[in-house]
């Protein structure tokens, strides 16, 4: 079959070991091979975000990603937000604000909302709109996507 | 009682138009929710389909030997397969096609250890074809001469509907002016952002398991019995969450099937998943049509009479798309006052992808050509729009010609409020003044309204639901009912109503609505009915079961039940809130008394509204509900790009429950009609999606969306629950044309095929300059 | 079926090209090309996948005597955020905030931009403004080899360019505009970035005392190839910046663009863009 190949990287805060095909994608790996099903598919060509994951602190694609590339890099999933004491603001506010409908976008929405609050805490609206241009959403209509963002910037800066 | 005297007293607060919070987001947002797409099952096989690609053809041989041979594959399936087992609306469907006359026509499928296996097997069957000449669009299918799609539908007539009320000949004699426009509302599809998926397994019985992403589940084991050869009987409904589904979940398409015939085969659980171009390819679209719109009115701007005379392009297969007129006639006879109707509907096969129902079914396309013709007569007339609308309105107790009856109206109140709050009359005259003044960009407002259906639709032979309700030893509450969660929010819906009924926390409500084996009856999903008709089912089954709680209450307590409350948790004195006993306490004295009781309610919620009816006479949704929507729009005269800078509404909600849902799903419906109007469009090319992808089918994204001003006006619908009416298709139904008449206000050009893309309005406007002489 | 044999992430850059040397090596960068091309079957995978993103050096702005350097393995986000191109080369930094999505940004390199050789490539537009070229690196005889091509001589066709299969793009190289150079960039759509440019423009050259001096043009989404428009620069150079050049640059606009009919425009809306975007640009130019 397709060679593989040994990669080790930290994810969520723990360090993993895998064997992965080298042409297999990362939003592969993550949902067929680690289990880890948050971050989803929905166009598989970096057209809609669902697949958004924070690798060194910034936001990919995670379905244009090869998963040979994380080798020695930092992931943190959707999963990986939430901490034993609940979840973080962005999440929160996510949830607070009515964001969320289907919610099918919302992994990649959220990590990509809490990669832009965390990247600037002065974060503007209109900011947040260009800042999640490359996530699609067909429920909400990002109103309320936008009202959670700002709501999250907010709660950052209370340190909360 | 051996309650404190201190116990604080519990205020009444009502929790009817509060903020509250889905219960299911927290999950959704921790990616801790198991959609359907994420679902694995033990021994689960993947199945994939081969897809005809061409859009009309014989199949002169397939070769599925190679296929077969392959390590790791469980079955191949072929049309011989699925022989004699017809399905859909008229019986022309199969879930493996012996003909081809779609692109994506279902030609075999397979059943593999992996997706990889699954895609090396689909490569390997070989299929011979002799194309045939096709039929793209409904006028070419309509000739006496065109290639027969069907054997059993001559002239490649599917569906026909009519209607008609007062002499046309004669109310055009008594016109001043008549408009007379062809309008051609094209392609869209769904594009929810979980893609189409269904696993199927069966057990020794013969049992069918269905998890599905349908919106209609009852009656999908109907429609889905004879793809199998089952009766409706053997099949159970999982319904797992699901990533959107838009009205695109209320049939059966052939991937559900051919999931069940590949588990039937293999004995194996088996999971059919879309790709993004699969889905594009493959799923339903918005029904496209051609109408020939005409409205007359006297000089006084009275409207005196509206024909319609529609083409349907059915495509390749009739699913709800080709459904619609019954919903577009309520509009042509009831959008205003219209006394004099005439429409007629001919739904013509192609060779074209088929279309199902979708948020705003017929309405989208209707408003599209009766709100802007609204506009144009206006102008005709020389009246102020909003005057010209105001004249025209219908109000409470009116009874349109196709006998729906108006109980509660309130479109004066939503035309003056959108109006009023967009300074609509004011602005409309400034832009239209300042329209030949030179200058790269014009500002343009346009205001459009409609009405829909907001109490359910009686298209089925019922519209009922059926609801269980139980409350537990711990004063928890479980509704068992038919009302699906497809995102939409109903799950919050039902937990307020328990909430407010029996005063426990939201959190102590848990909803039962994913097994078909389990969950009573309901229609479905659609026709912006499940708040309506779920929330008068599960506030029914909550009033019995306070019922049977209070009276308990009365002999325990020895206080009349009638002066006895649920709130916070306990049994109150209504009067002045003192705390008298736990509820949960209550509930297992109840249960452990001699006489035991628990307390398990049914109810059938069946709305008071009548069946369509052939002759499509009758009173079939019990509320009608409208909307107003004000668009503003900045025009690049020379890019033809459209920025709509602000949206104004008012709709007729009838009472406000879940405020945050309210909004979220009318947000929601606007960003689906803002694409529909601007952007999304499939790329026909003899039949050939040639866009089935984001890149170049395009969504709205964040930056595009405009900021909105809603207004909810409160009719206090006496049917509704707590008053309230279905809302969410109105929002996708009334913005395109609003932002259509905006354009016109802005530059004088008038679009009748959406969308309204930049090129498009870039070469109308050049045009108009050129006839201008420069 | 496409067999990779194996998998390198090299460190440097001579372990990289001497792989290359060997033979049928696919690189990837940010993958934000590859990816699609090679799910769709567009484009195979050769023996050897190699990761270039590991290796030193290969990303970075730096100003390099009266040059500046941007190392093929550098982000668009990166381009969008350094104060040196803020500050030198502000056509490259808008052309970047124009560029796809804040998620594609974080992943694009310039190299796979260039490398992709796509007429829509919207940091290729400003680089031939600016007129950068390229550094292509190979190993041959023993040693390191490297050669400099002009981008505007890089591209021979659609998708096609002159860099040889064995060679690594490695660095993008321009001199530094002087004070009055102005520069300006437009692509089209309505959404402000996530869009394959339907027509892109960018203008620059040095302007002072109201005449315009080496006025470099180009336009994506056009010809086959990212284009230098000659005629444009033509009709501006050495002119004075009017009402009467602008009219003339329009005019060969036209003349320069040979665009095709697709699913995302026709060819006359193309050349109606391209016209209106020369205008525009021009009228801001003069504005300032
Ligand atoms: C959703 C989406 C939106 C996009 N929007 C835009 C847009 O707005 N504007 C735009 O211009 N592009 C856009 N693109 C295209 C793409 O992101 C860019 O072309 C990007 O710069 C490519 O860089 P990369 O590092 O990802 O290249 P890769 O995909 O890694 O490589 C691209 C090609 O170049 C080769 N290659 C890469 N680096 C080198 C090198 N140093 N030497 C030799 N060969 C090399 C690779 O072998 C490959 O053939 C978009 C793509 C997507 C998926
Ligand atoms: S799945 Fe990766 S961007 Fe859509
Ligand atoms: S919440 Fe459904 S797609 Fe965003």
């Amino acid at each position: 079959m397709s060679l593989e190949t040994e990669i080790n990287f930290t994810l969520n805060g723990r360090p993993v070991t895998v064997r992965v095909p080298v042409a297999m994608k990362t939003l592969t790996m993550l949902r067929e091979v680690l289990g880890l099903t948050g971050t989803k598919y929905a166009c598989g060509e970096g057209e809609c975000g669902a697949c958004t994951v924070k690798v060194d602190g910034r936001t990919l694609n995670s379905c244009l990603m090869h998963a040979v590339d994380c080798d020695g890099r930092e992931l943190v999933t959707i999963e990986g937000l939430k901490s034993p004491a609940g979840m973080n603001p962005t999440q929160k506010a996510f949830v607070d604000h009515g964001a969320v409908q289907c919610g099918f976008c919302m992994p990649g929405m959220i990590i990509q909302a809490d990669y832009l609050t965390d990247d600037d805490p002065q974060l503007t609206r209109e900011q947040a709109q260009r800042g999640l241009e490359g996530n699609l959403c067909r429920c909400t209509g990002y109103t309320k996507v936008l009202d959670a963002v700002e709501a999250a910037v907010e709660a950052k800066r209370c340190g909360r | 009682m051996d309650q404190k005297v201190t116990a604080p007293t519990i205020e009444k607060k009502t929790l009817i138009g509060q903020r509250v919070k889905k219960p299911d987001a927290p999950d959704k947002a921790i990616g801790k929710t198991r959609y359907i797409n994420d679902m694995v099952l033990p021994q689960m096989l993947i199945g994939k389909v081969l897809f005809a690609g061409r859009p009309h053809a014989r199949i002169v041989s397939i070769d599925t030997a190679a296929a077969e041979r392959l390590p790791g594959v469980h079955a191949v399936l072929t049309g011989k397969d699925a022989a004699g087992l017809r399905f859909g609306f008229v019986r022309d469907n199969a879930a493996l096609k012996d003909k081809v006359r779609c692109e994506h026509d279902e030609i075999a499928a397979v059943a593999a250890e992996s997706e990889e296996i699954a895609r090396q097997a689909i490569g390997l069957i070989e299929v011979v074809y002799e194309d045939l000449p096709g039929v793209f669009t409904p006028e070419d299918g309509a000739r006496e001469d065109a290639p027969q799609i069907h054997d059993n539908f001559p002239g490649n007539k599917s569906l026909y509907f009519e209607f008609s009320h007062g002499e046309v000949a004669a109310a055009e004699a008594d016109s001043d002016f008549v408009v007379d426009n062809v309008f051609r509302p094209h392609h869209v599809t769904h594009c929810c952002m979980g893609t189409s998926c269904a696993i199927a397994d069966f057990d020794h019985n013969g049992k069918l398991t269905i998890w599905t992403q349908t919106q209609y589940p009852y009656n999908y084991k109907m429609d889905l019995a004879p793809a199998l050869g089952l009766q409706p009987g053997d099949i159970r409904v999982i319904q797992p969450p699901v990533g959107g589904a838009f009205g695109s979940k209320l049939d059966v398409y052939p991937y559900e099937p051919i999931a069940a015939l590949l588990a039937k085969r293999t004995g194996r659980p088996v999971k059919v998943i879309y790709s993004r171009e699969e889905e594009f390819k493959a799923s339903p679209t918005r029904q496209p049509a051609i109408i020939h719109m005409r409205t007359g009115c006297t000089r006084d701007g009275t409207l005196t009479f509206r024909t319609a005379d529609v083409l349907l392009d059915n495509g390749a297969y009739t699913s709800w798309g080709p459904t619609i007129p019954v919903i577009m006639m309520r509009t042509v006879s009831g959008h205003y006052r219209v006394p004099v109707v005439d429409f007629k509907a001919q739904a013509i096969y192609t060779n074209n992808p088929y279309a199902g129902s979708f948020r705003g079914y017929g309405n989208v396309q209707t408003t599209w050509a009766t709100a802007q013709q609204m506009d144009m007569l206006a102008d005709m007339v020389d009246m102020e729009p909003l005057a010209f609308h105001l004249k025209n309105s219908q109000v409470s107790g009116e009874i349109t010609p196709q006998k729906s009856f108006l109980r509660e109206c309130v479109l004066v109140e939503c035309l003056e409020t959108a109006a009023g709050a967009s300074d609509y009359s004011r602005k409309r005259k400034e832009y239209a003044a300042a329209r030949a003044e030179p200058g790269r960009y014009k500002k343009g407002i346009g205001l459009a309204s409609s009405i829909h259906n907001a109490g359910g639709a009686k298209i089925h032979k019922s519209d009922g639901i059926g609801t269980i309700l139980k409350v537990d030893d711990y004063a928890r509450v479980t509704v068992i009912t038919g009302a699906s969660e497809i995102g939409q929010g109903i799950d919050a819906v039902i937990t307020l109503i328990v909430a407010e009924e029996l005063g426990v926390p939201l959190e102590h409500v848990l909803i039962v609505n994913n097994d078909s084996d389990i969950a009573p009856w309901d229609v479905g999903v659609h026709a912006s009915r499940t708040t309506f008709i779920a929330g008068n089912g599960t506030r029914r089954a909550a009033r019995k079961a306070k019922a049977q709680i209070l009276a308990a209450a009365e002999k325990m307590l020895g206080e009349p039940a009638d002066t006895l409350e649920l709130r916070g948790g306990s049994v109150v004195r209504d009067a002045c809130g003192t705390p008298l006993i736990k509820l949960d306490r209550l509930l297992r004295q109840m249960h452990f008394q001699a006489e035991p009781e628990l307390v398990m309610v049914t109810d059938y919620y069946e709305p008071k509204s009548e069946p369509e009816g052939a002759k499509h006479v009758s009173d079939h949704s019990a509320a009608y509900s409208h909307a107003v929507h004000v668009a503003e729009i900045t025009v690049d005269t020379l890019t033809g790009e459209i920025t709509v800078d602000k949206i104004t509404m008012a709709q007729d909600v009838g009472r406000v429950i879940n405020r945050m849902g309210l909004e979220a799903q009318i947000e929601g419906g606007l960003a689906i009609g803002l694409g529909y109007a601007l952007s999304e469009n499939m790329l026909l090319d003899r039949g050939l999606l040639k866009n089935p992808c984001f890149r170049d089918y395009k969504l709205l994204t964040a930056p595009e969306m405009p900021p909105l001003d809603l207004h909810f006006i409160e009719s206090d619908c006496a049917e509704g629950p707590y008053g309230a009416k279905g809302i969410s298709e109105l929002p996708t139904i009334v913005i395109a044309p609003a932002i259509a008449n905006a354009l016109y206000n802005a530059t004088g050009v008038r679009v009748f095929d959406p969308p309204m893309s930049p090129e498009k309005v870039a070469r109308a406007i050049d045009a108009q300059r050129q006839a201008a002489g420069g | 079926m496409q067999e990779i044999k194996s998998y390198l992430a090299p460190r440097s850059l001579d372990e990289a090209v001497k792989a290359m040397a060997a033979g049928d090596v696919t690189v990837f960068c940010g993958g934000t090309d590859l990816t699609p091309q090679t799910d769709s079957g567009a484009k195979r995978y050769g023996a050897t996948l190699m990761n270039i993103r590991r290796i030193e050096g290969l990303s970075g702005i730096a100003e390099a005597g009266d040059s500046i350097r941007i190392g093929a393995a550098t982000t668009v986000t990166e381009v969008r955020r350094d104060p040196l191109i803020a500050r030198a080369a502000p056509i490259l930094a808008e052309a970047a905030e124009h560029f796809a999505s804040d998620q594609i940004r974080n992943a694009a390199s310039l190299g796979g931009n260039i490398c992709n050789a796509s007429p829509a490539g919207d940091m290729i537009n400003p680089l031939l403004v600016l007129d950068a070229a390229v550094e292509l690196a190979s190993w041959a005889d023993g040693a390191l080899r490297t050669r400099s091509v002009p981008l505007e001589n890089f591209f021979t066709g659609p998708r096609r360019h002159v860099k040889r299969p064995d060679e690594l793009l490695t660095a993008i190289v321009f001199r530094k505009p002087a004070t009055d150079f102005v520069g300006w960039f437009r692509k089209s759509g309505p959404r402000p970035a996530l869009e394959i440019s339907t027509v892109s423009v960018g203008i620059g050259g040095n302007l002072s005392d109201g005449v315009f001096r080496n006025v470099r043009v180009a336009m994506g989404s056009v010809a086959p190839t990212p284009l230098r428009a000659h005629g444009v620069e033509a009709a501006l150079e050495g002119r004075p910046l009017d009402a009467d050049s602008i009219r003339a640059a329009v005019a060969a606009a036209d003349a320069d663009a040979t665009p095709i009919d697709d699913v995302r425009a026709s060819a006359w809306y193309r050349k109606h863009l391209v016209k209106v975007f020369t205008e525009e640009v021009l009228n801001h130019v003069l504005g300032n």
